[in-house]
């Protein structure tokens, strides 16, 4: 019988043990230890001590969990799930992008596995990183021969560059630069808010 | 009413002056927790789960608001008393002083609608 009641206290004890997990270790201790001494006095105080008894001042004392939350509020804890982990996979892309070639493939392709970003967020990072496969695509278009059709006479070599061609040799090696940026700043929008997904 | 709604409007209420309940409860003599907890039980609809009057009791003590001290029990263990300390009277007072006009206020609007 004795043993049946100890059982019991020791699982409600334990329970409210890994309910407060997330709180500071000394006060935690101490918050058991009161607890703990709570269930003595109440013990002290059935008269005779029944497994029916022990369980209402149980329920009584409540729920583990209600007691972890309001520990977390009176104490100044945050709950678990809304702290934000480090974005490890997000500054991996971030720094991949940077990274000519190589790099901007793999980022174009990782964007897509973030669940901090949002989908326009994944096509901005996909356009920085494949950039250069436009701005390839434009040179070779605009270098075909024959495209310069400029008025008869004049040399096309003593013109200058291209403004476009100018544009489609820089973007390529801007637009990744700009997209790792502008997901940068997505990213640090987010730190501080839930993620909408767990 | 709906009763999630009375529940509600009750946690809100009991929010803000739980503590100073407790703190009164210790302006006469200092008390060990259960007999605290029971006390405060007793009084209708302050206290739900028993167990919750601990993380307050924490934060009490760490705002310097109530000390613990152990006393000798006439039957079993020692037991941690929560006593309360200088600033924890001054806190009671000022609450009790703020309560009585707070309360006077609700009281004349809610009972004249406020048309006099």
């Amino acid at each position: 019988m004795t043993t049946e009641v100890d059982a019991l206290i020791l699982r409600y004890l334990q329970d409210l043990e890994g309910q407060l997990q997330d709180l500071p270790a000394g006060r935690r201790r101490e918050l058991l230890d009161e607890v703990g001494e709570h269930i003595t006095a109440a013990r002290a105080d059935l008269d005779p001590e029944t497994e029916a008894g022990v369980r209402s001042l149980l329920e009584r004392l409540g729920d583990p969990a209600d007691i972890a939350a309001e520990a977390r509020d009176r104490l100044g804890v945050q709950a678990r799930p809304v702290r934000p982990s480090t974005p490890w996979l997000e500054i991996a892309t971030i720094v991949l992008l940077v990274i000519p070639f190589l790099g901007w493939v793999l980022g174009a392709v990782l964007v897509w596995l973030s669940r901090l970003w949002t989908t326009r967020d994944k096509l901005v990072g996909t356009v920085g990183g494949l950039a250069w496969v436009l701005g390839g695509l434009g040179t070779v278009m605009a270098g075909r021969p024959g495209s310069p059709v400029g008025q008869p006479g004049v040399d096309v070599a003593t013109t200058g560059p291209n403004p476009l061609e100018v544009i489609l040799a820089v973007a390529p090696f801007v637009l990744p630069l700009a997209a790792a940026i502008y997901l940068g700043l997505r990213l640090r929008g987010q730190a501080g808010a839930p993620a909408t997904t767990r | 009413m709906v009763p999630a709604k009375r529940e509600s409007l009750i946690t809100q209420m009991r929010r803000g002056t739980l503590e100073y309940c407790v703190l009164a409860l210790l302006r006469d003599q200092p008390r060990y927790g259960f007999d605290l907890v029971r006390t405060l039980g007793a009084a209708d609809g302050l206290v739900t789960s028993e167990g919750t009057i601990y993380p307050l009791l924490g934060r009490l003590r760490r705002d310097g608001l109530v000390t613990t001290t152990w006393h000798e029990s006439p039957s079993g263990p020692p037991r941690r008393y929560y006593e309360l300390t200088a600033e924890g009277r001054r806190a009671l007072a000022l609450f009790t002083t703020e309560w009585d006009r707070f309360t006077g206020a609700v009281d004349r609007l809610l009972r004249q609608g406020g048309s006099s």
